[in-house]
């Protein structure tokens, strides 16, 4: 099995005429929790669409696993492992916790055997999904939401975690509980690509680093060495980033 | 008193008509921004096209009802969305509105042209007898308008919301950029409400008609009743648009009873403009929320 999990080649695209994509190419190493930071603007958020089949690409490939995924659309990229955690509160606040959970298993089809245990064992996980379960998500606070999100996400045992800006909207504690669910599921051998605004925290629970700069990779490495390279702070002052070398 | 509680009946089975429509109107409203002011026309014309398929075809009564719904889901419902409604909406929700008023007149001048300008009869499935209860007369059509129209109307709200596919449904009205990340097939769903507003319109049209006779201007107050039922009700809620379809056919017929026939018409649009006025999300309407 190769080390790398997920390669965009030269992803050019954007939204209508204004592209926001200028040949962006990189590598995701598998298992690992890989955190994309660079400046608003940059395309941080826009990369994960461009995966997900969710842009109108222009030239570029993406490969996952070996195969060409470009342009494939969510069902089937969900079909092959891969989940999206877009940014903000994406349940549906009518509906009750369980129904809500049970959409993170609509991918699988209607022959599914055993979605029930799946939930069950969801709900299990987070005392506070269970005591709601059958009442509507809205009642659930923000941090409880977003968990509510990731555990959908995971129904079906993804292999890759598209995750947009988790610690949005939520308290410091919840920020740590959630990135501690992110470290249990990078130690169970699921690979993460994280887009962070919170870009110190996330970088410090992260394997591996990534800045993205008028939408293409400038620099990428070890989350450590992202966090300690002066350029990277000189970036995130503002100022553009030196020429990499 | 026993007047008022056969106005009363009597109005309930003309709201269940009106809650019908009200509710296939907010169905494809919430999955597809669509404002249908063909609605009324909606549940004029399966009644028409039934009668055509008897007078102009010879099919047995039976056959050509069955025919008629079937052929006008798919003209209605199937081919409303990918002629008028697909191609309207990447302009704006207003030329899509205007482009079905368009449709409306297109279908009650052709009913008018192309089959007849008389209102014709049309066949109950019940004898038009009136039961005698406590002094009070009751028609057993309007007893049968309630029952069929509740039993399909709870039929639906059990598909809605007990089914994973009427989930998947609610997913997609509700939040389709998120539904479709979650492999929801949203364009489906959307289909699927088309399908059902015209089965509700079909239905409607199938249980009013031996009481009001088929005619191509029925439309026009139906139309207008379940809007103002659906706006009533909240305009986002099935649930909404059943109330409101009930109170605007009790509040017509007492209207007409007690008020004036000439001037009933207006006595909805009243209450139309009070909801608006005091509450201007509807009965059950949420105030809409919008987050970025």
């Amino acid at each position: 099995m190769s080390d790398t999990i997920l390669e965009l080649e030269n992803v050019v695209g954007g939204y209508g005429r204004i592209t926001i994509l200028n040949g962006a190419s990189f590598k995701v190493k598998r298992g690992a929790i890989t955190t994309v930071i660079g400046p608003n603007g940059a395309g941080k958020s826009t990369v994960f669409k461009a995966i997900f089949g969710l842009l109108n690409l222009s030239s570029g490939t993406i490969r996952y696993d070996g195969r060409d995924i470009t342009r494939w659309p969510p069902r089937k990229l969900l079909e092959a492992g891969i989940v999206y955690v877009p940014q903000g509160r994406n349940i549906f606040p009518e509906l009750s916790v369980r129904h809500n959970l049970e959409f993170g298993a609509v991918a699988a089809g209607p022959h599914i055997t055993d979605m029930e245990a799946r939930i069950e064992a969801a709900l299990d996980r987070f005392p506070a999904l269970r005591q709601k379960a059958d009442v509507q998500a809205s009642t659930l606070s923000g941090g409880q939401q977003k968990q509510l999100e990731i555990m959908r996400g995971l129904l079906l045992d993804p292999k890759l975690i598209l995750i947009d800006e988790p610690s949005i909207g939520l308290s410091p504690l919840m920020v740590q509980e959630t990135f501690g669910i992110l470290k249990e599921l990078r130690n169970k051998g699921v690979t993460i690509l994280m887009v962070e605004q919170n870009a110190r925290s996330a970088l410090e629970i992260s394997d591996e680093g990534l800045v993205l700069e008028t939408g293409r990779a400038r620099l990428q490495g070890p989350a450590r060495d992202i966090l300690n390279d002066p350029r990277v702070a000189q970036l995130f002052l503002g100022g553009a980033m030196a020429e990499a070398s | 008193m026993a007047e008022f509680i056969a106005y009363l009946i009597a109005g309930l089975a003309t709201g269940a008509i009106y809650a019908l429509a009200a509710i296939g109107f907010t169905l494809v409203w919430q999955t597809s921004q669509t404002i249908n002011f063909a609605q009324g026309e909606f549940v004029m014309l399966p009644a028409i096209l039934i009668l055509a398929l008897v007078k102009l075809a010879g099919a047995p009564f039976w056959l050509a009802a069955v025919l008629g719904v079937a052929l006008f889901i798919a003209l209605f419902g199937w081919g409303f969305k990918i002629t008028i409604v697909d191609p309207m909406i990447r302009h704006g929700v207003l030329p899509l509105a205007i482009a079905t008023m368009a449709l409306a007149i297109i279908m009650k001048e052709g009913a008018k042209d192309g089959f007849s300008a008389e209102a014709q009869s049309f066949p109950s499935l019940l004898p038009a007898q009136t039961l005698s209860f406590m002094g009070i007369s009751i028609s057993l059509q309007h007893i049968a308008i309630i029952v069929v129209a509740c039993v399909a109307i709870g039929g639906l709200q059990w598909f809605v919301t007990r089914t994973r596919t009427g989930r998947q449904m609610q997913a997609a009205a509700q939040n389709p950029g998120v539904a479709l990340i979650l492999g929801i097939p949203v364009a489906r769903m959307v289909m699927l409400t088309f399908l059902i507003n015209a089965g509700l319109a079909a239905l409607a049209s199938v249980l009013i008609s031996p009481i009001y006779l088929a005619k191509f201007s029925n439309g026009e107050v139906i139309g207008l009743f379940a809007f103002i039922a659906a706006i009533v009700g909240g305009f986002n809620q099935v649930r909404g648009a059943l109330a409101g379809g009930l109170i605007v056919g009790v509040i017509d017929s007492l209207a007409a009873a007690y008020v004036s026939t000439s001037y009933r018409l207006a006595v909805p649009l009243v209450l139309l403009v009070i909801i608006i006025l005091v509450k201007p999300e509807g009965l059950f309407g949420r105030k809409e929320e919008r987050r970025v």
